[in-house]
């Protein structure tokens, strides 16, 4: 790994919206308000409630019915490290557990002091948090002789759970490819480094280290520079939706480029500070650098099939008169 | 189900399992595939099918599973499938497309970078998300609660867990795909702490990068690429609830449904290459097959010497195919699980022409 590049670690995030229906409904609300529900389906209490039988997989009907806090433990495992999602930073043990008045068990936490502390039949009962929203999450678990009393503040005007949120985020640590890394450090010197197909001769950039038409490997020795100019292929302009993540806010051009010296297209090149009406295919096009020290390749991960924003301030028109259509470079297809 | 046409694997490869392989997922596949069509005289454009399994959400890449492709041809297009799953699934979807006996040839391939990531966060992500992605509950912590509920039904001792990880890393020493190979002993494993009790690490599987795949072919078409084909002569798959309360955690009912099915629960089988992901799990799928002592169980030391998630169960059929091809075995099975504790299985059977 170079000491001149950043390690390439990224957050890799979904926000989750989902409507709860009319049995998980009820169930995340009385969490929220500091109870648990099962439903009734035939003769049978489910908790979780379930929104089919599962024996027939016909569709329950909402019949919620009480069950626990109170409840004794089917299974256990302990936790000894626990992986950071779970609800608990500190060793706990997760089982399944029957609530009094359900006659399946639930998934979830019990906080305890030791593993022998929660075992197959130990009695336990539900722990409301402070701070609840209507999530699964709202309650855990102690052994009996643990529980403290709760003085629950509910809101008795607050309004059902209809929809709730479940953002996910991954930690993505992905060491930068061989490849990559020449192609990175040649770009904070002011070079861009493609890489030549031993099997086709056609040259990649960035490359992906291989040659994706003809599926052979490459390697440093087909590494080739390439210029900074190169000719518009194709544009479009986009209106930024709002999205999470989004950074921007208005209408752009994104143009694909061939660089001169190389057969591939460059994607994802966008271009803020020339009109729309006077931006064409066959346009000529020279890249401008951030000054040496002032760039940076944060942007760029294993994928990233473009030359960074960070390296790259923005692409200017050469002067050059435009190439006619008939006379574009013909890309590697 | 009735098979109307035989379906053989004619050519397999797999990548070495790496903890942490410093490439592309496309660059592994594309050593399996340009190793496949090394093996048989085919061009990759006169092959019919292409599926590939994958899943986006080890590697953190948001349609990885598009820059796959490259590794297979993406030009002229071909035509492609591809499911979220293990690439024994996808070899499933192949075989069903076989049998309607229009094409010839069918090229699976799997590949899977967990190195990236972290699987005990990616994992819960595929359980329940109102019930259990809330809580974290990984594959970790469902195989402990398994383990725990085997140990309190009396049908296995954490000796029983010891004994299948040291016979599972003394045979991977005779692969050279293995990650994780050793000759270490039953008593030496027990005196290691727990990880998530009553399982310790060495009762988890690696963390890997690979990839594998196979050609399948049909009929007359597998006799002409193949001196020795290895035919699927029966393969099912069934699923169990993805609520674990509604399971009984000691036993496989959609493993034992399918051996049933597929008529293989009599102790007929000579190899088994079972996906145990964790070290119970081999009680458990050993009890639903009906396997004896005459089935060498995981001679590859199975996955928890080599797990490259996607390419594991992939990895079993060829693990199993290729004992077939060599004269070891006269009938193997494959086995492959997908979700937390055993939640879905697929076995294949896989029988030489002799």
């Amino acid at each position: 790994m170079s000491d001149t590049l950043p390690s390439n670690t990224n957050v890799l995030e979904f926000p989750y919206t989902r409507t709860t229906g009319p049995i998980l409904g009820p169930f995340l609300t009385a969490l929220r308000d500091g109870s648990i529900l099962g439903n009734r389906i035939g003769d049978k209490v489910y908790c979780p409630p379930l929104e089919f039988d599962p024996d027939t997989f016909a569709s329950a009907e909402p019949d919620m019915v009480p069950v626990g806090p109170g409840g004794e433990v089917v299974t256990a495992t302990w936790v000894a490290h626990p992986s950071g999602k779970h609800p608990f930073d500190d060793p706990f043990a997760m089982a399944l557990i029957k609530l009094d008045g359900a006659d399946t068990p639930l998934v979830h936490a019990v906080k305890a002091s030791a593993a022998d502390a929660v075992v197959k039949g130990t009695r336990v009962t539900a722990q409301f948090r402070d701070e609840r929203e209507g999530a699964i999450t709202d309650v855990y678990f102690v052994p009996e002789a643990d529980a403290v009393d709760q003085d629950l503040a509910v809101d008795p005007a607050a309004e059902p759970v209809k929809i709730t949120t479940h953002p996910i985020a991954l930690t993505i640590d992905d060491p930068y490819f061989p490849h990559k890394i020449r192609f990175a450090e040649a770009l904070l010197e002011g070079r861009i480094v493609g890489q030549r197909s031993p099997a086709s001769g056609k040259v990649y950039v960035p490359s992906r280290g291989y040659d994706p038409m003809e599926r052979v490997r490459m390697s440093e020795a087909d590494d080739v520079e390439v210029a900074d100019t190169g000719t518009v292929i194709s544009f479009t302009q986009l209106a930024p939706i709002q999205y999470h993540g989004q950074t921007e806010t208005e209408p752009f051009i994104r143009c694909s480029v061939i660089l001169d010296g190389a057969d591939s297209p460059l994607g994802g090149i966008d271009i803020k500070h020339i009109p729309v009406e006077e931006f064409r295919v066959g346009m000529r096009l020279q890249a401008v650098w951030r000054p040496a020290g002032e760039r940076k390749i944060d942007e760029l991960d294993n994928r990233f099939g473009s030359l960074p924003a960070g390296v790259i301030e923005r692409w200017d028109h050469t002067g050059e008169p435009d190439v006619a259509t008939a006379d574009l470079p013909k890309g590697t297809f | 189900m009735q098979l109307n046409e035989d379906i053989a694997i004619v050519a397999m490869s797999q990548t070495p399992s790496h903890r942490r392989y410093n490439d592309s997922e496309v660059s592994l596949i594309m050593d399996c595939v340009n190793d496949v069509l090394s093996q048989v005289d085919i061009d990759r454009h006169d092959i019919d099918f292409t599926i590939a399994g994958s899943a986006d959400y080890l590697s953190g890449m948001p349609f990885a599973f598009v820059a796959n492709i490259d590794a297979v041809g993406a030009w002229p297009p071909v035509y492609e499938s591809h499911v979220e799953m293990d690439g024994a699934f996808a070899m499933f979807e192949a075989f069903v497309r076989l049998q309607m006996g229009d094409i010839d040839t069918a090229f699976v391939s799997a590949s899977g970078k967990s190195s990236p990531g972290n699987p005990r966060h990616v994992f819960p992500l595929q359980g329940d998300p109102y019930y259990s992605a809330p809580l974290g509950l990984d594959s970790v912590t469902m195989a402990g609660l398994q383990a725990q509920a085997l140990i309190d039904a009396g049908k296995a001792t954490e000796e029983d867990f010891a004994q299948v990880v040291s016979r599972s890393r003394r045979s991977a020493l005779d692969n050279p795909n293995a990650q994780v190979a050793k000759d270490v002993s039953v008593d030496e494993l027990l005196a290691k702490p727990y990880h998530t009790a009553p399982l310790r690490n060495h009762d988890l599987p690696p963390i890997s990068d690979g990839a594998a795949a196979v050609l399948l072919a049909r009929g007359d078409k597998a006799r002409e690429l193949c001196e020795n084909p290895v035919w699927i002569t029966g393969i099912d798959h069934r699923l169990e609830s993805h609520h674990a309360g509604l399971r009984d955690l000691t036993t496989s009912v959609s493993t034992r449904a399918c051996a049933e099915h597929l008529g293989v629960a009599d102790g007929s089988l000579d190899v088994a290459e079972l996906c145990v992901n964790y070290s119970p799990e081999e009680i458990i799928l050993a009890e639903s097959l009906n396997l004896g002592d005459n089935t060498v169980i995981n001679p590859s030391g199975g996955p928890l010497a080599a797990h490259p998630v996607i390419a594991t169960g992939l990895i079993r059929v060829i693990e199993a195919a290729t004992r077939v091809r060599d004269g070891e075995a006269g009938k193997a099975l494959a086995h492959c699980s997908s979700g937390a504790a055993l939640q879905q299985n697929l076995i294949a059977v896989l029988e030489g022409d002799a």
